[in-house]
């Protein structure tokens, strides 16, 4: 009788029991010992209360550990993000009188790096320096011109870089340059002006006439210099200065000149570009001519347009940074950018990118950064704007001068400017204006780019050139990110789960003891040794053996199910020999044979089929590129890295579907197979869900397969023989050599916290579909 | 079982009895023979030499002792032994003549000749009306209103239909226990089988919903030939018309129910309804 034993045994154990005992056997004892149980009892019920104390407390603190260090990441990814959508601001340090107002009037205003230093250049070729703080003159230096002469014109070098050109009543031009000596007497930083002249002293002559230049406009380079005059007979004359050093012996000038064929008479801007290969000719109602110089003897016309609606007027004109495109400032308040973008033909052309509506009153002056795609522009009621054209973003917009501006000086670092009004009045204004390249617009629409062909998403964060645009569109990240995960689930979740199914529901006990751990271990494999196997073996074995692996592909299925169906028709006999749920190890040859058969095969497929090469017929047929390092790399060497995640949790999933049901289904007379997908995947759909959902979150945040895999183009195309660049590579390949605090280093933050907005949304959401799904489908 | 209870169940088996009607007068074509069965599980033998004969449309229950193979007995009419590896059987079982253990017969054809119930109700994780559509469904037939009325006939047959008409897209897991057990039991009559085996099916339950089943059990004798397996000997005098008692795998005695009860013709059956194990 089973119960009588068993009360027995409890009887034994009961502490009650044995308090009796010492009761008979003494009355003295009897009472200590049970004062002692008591109080044992009692300090056992305390110990056991503060154990669970501590758990609860432990637990709690644990967890909320977790939440809070997780929203503290958030914030400080947020922390370094921000900055970048903060619009720029100006502050008025200063406001005085211009200095040396009998030297003048004020032709160019300019200031030097470190915003102490400023100069106006005056229509009499006096160069003032005074302090741009104060206002107090420093020096006041006449460019050494011949007495008898007088100035006819004036133009600052295009490109900036201190360099201006006087024309003088003779046709000849005078170059001089205003540069900064920096010198620290006693660690104290003195800067001292001075002008220079980078051609000759004495001015050169460009109109052998002898007229006055009426107009002009100068780019100086390294050991060549062009210059392009209106000369008093409204002609339009270019001159290239080429220094020519022979190998031994003095250097020696060779000049080269022609006359552009284009009625001068209406022309209000001339502009040369850095490499002086272009020439910009506008009149002031908005004819655009667009020359090719690259022959100085002989410029070519290549572009006539109207850069402006009717009735407008171009009130001014300047290069953006580096001198790809133009900035045009009409009178009705708009600046349109104009870039030189190739046609079908390679042939250059001058098209109209973006345009930004600045102003409602004519616009007075527009002025590019020098190191940034940026300009400033100041209107006729003297208000400035600063600007960024690749984010398209208004930065900054405020009233800088009560009365009509005269004179505007951008900084060289963009972070000061001075304005001049014509009562004579400077205002001093310093401008905070960290990060203008980066808007919602730049990281995630199209942008059309200098010298791009249409607008686009690209992704460039650097180059070796100060004149660089950075494209910091987030967008071809996002796609890579997602077509890599997209890639190595389709490879990963049909293995892992019919794995898992099999697994759980036909597998061999003892077999699925041994495959669970072992495929298990594949997890812990080091993502880096999968990523250097994928890059140096698989990347350039699937290269040399692609057709094997298409045919594999093909042949793999299909000699399974074969060998399956061939097993059916298999003797009993034989069949017995193979213990119940060990069919699988069977498979294990004819897996190898038909991989072997069809790397085998291939290559006289090949040769019969496409040519001799499966790649170069692909690209001569349907145009498809291959690339060494694409998406078929990464989806197997990230699938392969996935698989473990996914198939232990949906192994567990089908594998706790509880017997009653699977019971209960056999029992209606459905088959295996029906119970397993009208009730099993149906009951484990929750822990299947919750493992893709898992191996998803990896393959999105996983790093060292897809930076050693995928070639790292941020390409944005569909093709698996394409590469692609993802969120969490691009941060690991990028952040080393990124400046701290810099734009980039903000964007590259910005890219990782998209990154953990993706893995929080993905994981919230899978969250909530589970539980959705637990609910309905949980059968415990 | 303490003995307490048994002790209580002999004493009220003659008021049981009273009240049931007397089907000895008929004699009933037999639906199922076992014929020297024996079953293996790996080395342990579970079942020794049983033979019996269970007739149509007549309530057939299996009594015993914890562990001595009714409920194998009755999972191997529709080879649910099949499921459980390692296990061996002997002999014959025959379904209207036709040996169940034959070689060509289709095991999900058979059981869905018959149908089990379990001691723990199963429904699936879907709605009441899928689950009762579910043997149908798996045999292909998806028409909506030939699913319609069986579904119907079959929650009516399971005298569920009043209560869940209005709730049948719920999801049958928001069901009492009770009436789980007798959606599960409309699930199996939903593809109609000629025999229904039921394990234990009210051990599970309170008592209000007990008597349901047995109530349900009384209705569903005119259609189909059923064969329970109860703990429960007052349950087994209370529903069945025939009894077997099997003891350490071996089919001790069977009888009409009343007989068995009243005037066990083996000691041991008298021991066991009396008390003196269990």
């Amino acid at each position: 009788m089973n119960f009588r034993r068993s009360d027995s045994v409890s009887f034994l154990h009961n502490p009650a029991y044995y308090v009796r005992m010492s009761e008979i056997t003494s009355n003295k004892t009897a009472k200590l010992d049970s004062a002692m149980q008591v109080s044992a009892a009692s300090l056992h019920q305390r110990w056991r209360l503060l154990k669970d104390r501590l758990a609860r407390y432990g637990i709690v603190i644990g967890g909320w550990g977790v939440i809070v260090a997780i929203v503290l990441i958030f914030f400080y990814l947020l922390y370094v993000v921000i900055p970048l959508f903060i619009p720029a601001s100006a502050e008025s340090l200063a406001e005085y009188q211009i200095p040396g107002h009998d030297k003048g009037k004020t032709v160019l205003l300019a200031m030097e790096e470190q915003n102490e230093v400023a100069v106006r250049f005056t229509d009499q070729a006096n160069a003032v320096f005074f302090n741009a703080h104060t206002g107090q003159p420093i020096l006041t230096e006449a460019l050494k011109m011949p007495p008898d002469l007088k100035v006819s014109s004036f133009a600052p070098q295009s490109s900036g870089e201190g360099i201006v050109a006087y024309g003088l009543n003779n046709g000849s031009v005078l170059v001089a340059k205003h540069t900064y000596r920096i010198t620290y007497p006693q660690d104290v930083r003195v800067i001292t002006p001075v002008i220079t002249y980078p051609l000759e002293e004495q001015p050169v002559v460009v109109d052998t006439e002898g007229g006055a230049l009426q107009m002009l406009a100068l780019q100086v380079g390294e050991g060549s210099t062009t210059l392009v005059a209106k000369t008093a007979s409204n002609k339009l004359k270019l001159l290239n200065i080429t220094k020519e050093k022979a190998l031994f012996g003095e250097a020696t000038l060779q000049r080269t000149e022609s006359v552009l064929n284009l009625a001068a008479e209406n022309i209000a801007f001339m502009l040369i570009d850095k490499e002086q290969r272009y020439l910009y000719v506008a009149s002031a109602d908005g004819n655009l001519s667009f020359y090719d110089i690259s022959d100085k003897s002989a410029p070519v016309l290549k572009q006539l347009l109207n850069v402006l609606s009717p009735e407008q007027r171009i009130n001014s004109i300047d290069f953006v940074n580096g001198g790809l495109s133009l900035l045009v400032a009409d009178s009705t308040g708009l600046v349109s950018q104009w870039s030189v973008v190739r046609d079908a033909k390679n042939n250059p052309a001058m098209q109209k990118i973006r345009s930004f509506k600045v102003s409602d009153a004519a616009l007075m002056k527009v002025s590019a950064e020098q190191r940034r795609k940026g300009f400033l522009t100041v209107d006729t009621q003297g208000v400035v704007g600063a600007y960024n054209t690749t984010a398209e973003r208004e930065l900054l917009k405020l009233p800088a001068a009560k009365v009509l501006p005269e004179a505007f000086a951008l900084s060289p670092r963009a972070n000061a400017f001075l304005l001049q009004s014509v009562n004579g009045n400077v205002n001093f204004w310093k401008v905070d204006n960290e990060h203008p390249e980066v808007s919602m617009r730049s990281l995630w629409g199209k942008v059309w780019y200098e010298s791009y062909p249409k607008p686009d998403y690209i992704w460039q964060s650097s180059s070796s050139s100060n004149d660089f645009e950075p494209k910091y569109s987030l967008t071809p990240l996002v796609f890579g990110t997602l077509k890599a995960a997209f890639y190595a689930m389709l490879f990963a979740i049909p293995l892992s789960l019919m794995g898992a199914i099999y697994a759980a529901y036909f597998m061999a006990p003892s077999m699925r003891g041994v495959v669970k751990p072992t495929i298990e271990l594949m997890g812990a494999l080091p993502t880096v040794i999968l990523g250097f196997l994928a890059g140096l073996w698989l990347a350039p074995f699937l290269e040399e053996h692609l057709l094997g692996v298409f045919v594999m592909l093909i042949l793999l299925p299909v000699s399974v199910l074969g060998f399956g169906l061939g097993w059916q028709f298999l003797p009993k006999e034989v069949r017995s020999k193979v213990p119940d749920g060990m069919e699988a190890m069977l498979l294990i040859p004819v897996i190898l044979g038909a991989s072997w058969f069809a790397f085998a095969v291939s290559p006289s497929l090949e040769a019969l089929f496409f040519q001799g090469d499966l790649r170069v017929w692909m690209k001569d047929s349907f145009g498809i590129d291959y690339d060494q390092r694409n998406s078929l790399v990464v989806g197997i060497a990230m699938g392969f890295a996935v698989v473990p995640s996914i198939f232990t949790i949906a192994e567990d999933a089908v594998f706790s579907v509880p017997k009653h049901l699977t019971v209960g289904s056999l029992a209606l007379g459905a088959t295996p197979w029906q119970t397993m997908i009208k009730v099993v995947l149906l009951t484990a759909s929750p822990g299947i869900f919750s493992a893709i959902m898992i191996g998803l979150g990896r393959a999105i945040g996983e790093t060292m397969i897809v930076l050693m895999a995928t070639g790292n183009t941020p390409v944005m195309d569909l093709s698996v023989f394409q590469g692609m660049r993802t969120l969490a590579a691009n941060v690991a390949v990028e952040m080393p050599e990124s400046e701290v605090d810099s734009t980039h280093y903000r964007v590259l933050f910005l890219a990782a916290l998209v990154l953990f907005m993706f893995t929080f949304v993905f994981n919230t959401l899978a969250e909530l579909i589970r539980q959705h799904l637990r609910e309905k489908y949980s059968s415990l | 079982m303490t003995t307490q209870d048994v002790r209580s169940h002999a004493i009220d088996m003659s008021s049981v009895f009273n009240g049931q009607q007397d089907t000895s007068a008929e004699q009933n074509e037999s639906c199922i023979k076992v014929e020297n069965l024996n079953l293996f599980y790996g080395e342990k033998q579970a079942l020794y030499n049983v033979s019996m004969d269970m007739p149509k449309k007549r309530v057939t229950a299996y009594i015993g002792p914890s562990g001595c193979g009714k409920s194998t007995l009755l999972r191997c009419i529709n080879r649910m032994n099949d499921l459980v590896d390692s296990v061996r059987i002997e002999g014959k079982i025959l379904l209207d003549d036709e040996n169940i253990y034959d070689k060509s017969v289709n095991v999900a054809a058979l059981r869905r000749r018959v149908g089990m119930v379990f001691q723990k109700p199963n429904p699936f994780p879907k709605s009441i009306f899928e689950n009762v559509a579910y043997g149908l469904r798996i045999q292909g037939i998806n028409d909506k209103r030939t699913l319609e009325e069986t579904v119907e006939r079959s929650l009516r047959g399971a005298a569920l239909w009043d209560e869940m008409k209005d709730r049948l897209n719920d999801n049958a897991l928001g069901m009492s226990g009770g009436q789980q057990q007798r959606l599960v039991i409309a699930r199996a009559i939903a593809i109609e089988p000629e025999v229904l085996l039921l394990d234990e099916p009210a051990s599970a339950l309170d008592p209000i919903s007990t008597l349901k089943i047995e109530e349900l059990i009384n209705e569903l004798k005119e259609k189909y030939t059923i064969v329970i397996v109860t703990h429960n000997m007052q349950q087994a005098a209370r529903v069945s018309d025939y009894t077997a008692f099997m003891y350490m795998g071996e089919l001790i005695e069977m009888g009409k129910t009343k007989d068995l009860f009243t005037n066990p013709v083996k000691k041991q059956t008298e021991d066991y309804i009396t008390g003196r194990y269990g």
